[in-house]
């Protein structure tokens, strides 16, 4: 493997395009419906006021479909066909909140496929981190 | 007999799915899962050259979640780390298979964490998907 600090206009410290998406009760019960993940900690809210949240929370898969729409939007190619994702779920996303995904390069590396781009990633909630990790991409063959 | 999978049941190499769940990725689905998190990448609405139209990848939180949940643990679990590795994206029409198997189990803080490999396929075997999930187990009563 080797670290190059940039190739072909990707280098390393570009910041991928912000997103910003707010999040209520409506948004994460149609996910809740389109996915199947009905826990009961994400739409009812007897049921969620009993837990650690005291409230329904957001399913964290939720905030990962906001991640990869970024990296759709910043290379399809490269996201979906050999993609990587690799994050922790720091903290509950609530009805109300607005999700911000915020990424930047840190390593552009050769491996013997191709040249791929490693990201760092954080989803915040105002101030809170909400995700945090690392999204990989392949940026040439 | 609880209806959910107890903790000390589970031991780190077990195959967690047996049998292996089958997942058909139809239009409905895919565009509902588009819809909930509104997705707007552009080539989710082209047919490629061969007439194929793909699923977002993150749809893999769907069909692998949805493999896990033929066992389910205690209501109240949540999800903490999570891994993909995206191959290539499902297309519509393909039906996909996602085993998993316990890798690591133990006890942070008095909570149970659960580690899984997941790997999706489709009918004819190809790789779609593979990933790693650790949830933190639901409490038992």
């Amino acid at each position: 493997m080797i670290e190059l600090q940039s190739y072909e206009g990707y280098s390393v410290g570009d910041q991928l395009e912000e997103l910003s998406q707010s999040v209520d009760q409506n948004m994460i019960d149609a996910y809740a419906d389109a996915s199947g993940d009905v826990n009961p900690l994400h739409i009812d809210p007897e049921f969620a006021k009993t837990t650690f949240f005291g409230r329904t929370i957001a399913h964290g898969l939720l905030t990962l479909a906001f991640v990869s729409r970024v990296l759709s939007q910043w290379n399809w190619q490269g996201w979906a066909y050999g993609g990587e994702l690799n994050v922790s779920f720091l903290g509950p996303v609530y009805p109300g909140d607005t999700v911000r995904v915020s990424g930047e390069i840190d390593q552009i590396e050769k491996r013997d496929d191709g040249i791929y781009a490693r990201c760092q990633l954080t989803c915040f909630c105002d101030d809170r981190k909400v995700v945090k990790g690392f999204v990989i991409c392949k940026i040439s063959h | 007999m609880s209806d959910y999978v107890k903790y000390s049941s589970m031991a780190e190499g077990d195959a967690f799915l047996d049998p292996i769940p089958s997942f058909e990725v139809t239009k409905e689905r895919v565009e509902k899962y588009i819809q909930s998190t509104k997705d707007e990448t552009e080539q989710l609405q082209i047919k490629d050259d061969q007439g194929r139209q793909v699923a977002p990848p993150m749809l893999a939180a769907v069909y692998v979640i949805e493999a896990l949940r033929t066992k389910v643990g205690p209501p109240g679990g949540i999800h903490a780390k999570q891994q993909f590795k995206f191959h290539r994206p499902a297309y519509i029409g393909e039906t996909l298979f996602t085993s998993a198997n316990v890798l690591k189990l133990y006890e942070r803080k008095g909570r149970h964490y659960v580690e899984m490999t997941t790997e999706t396929r489709n009918q004819d075997g190809e790789l779609i998907t593979s990933g790693m999930i650790t949830r933190i187990w639901g409490k038992e009563t």
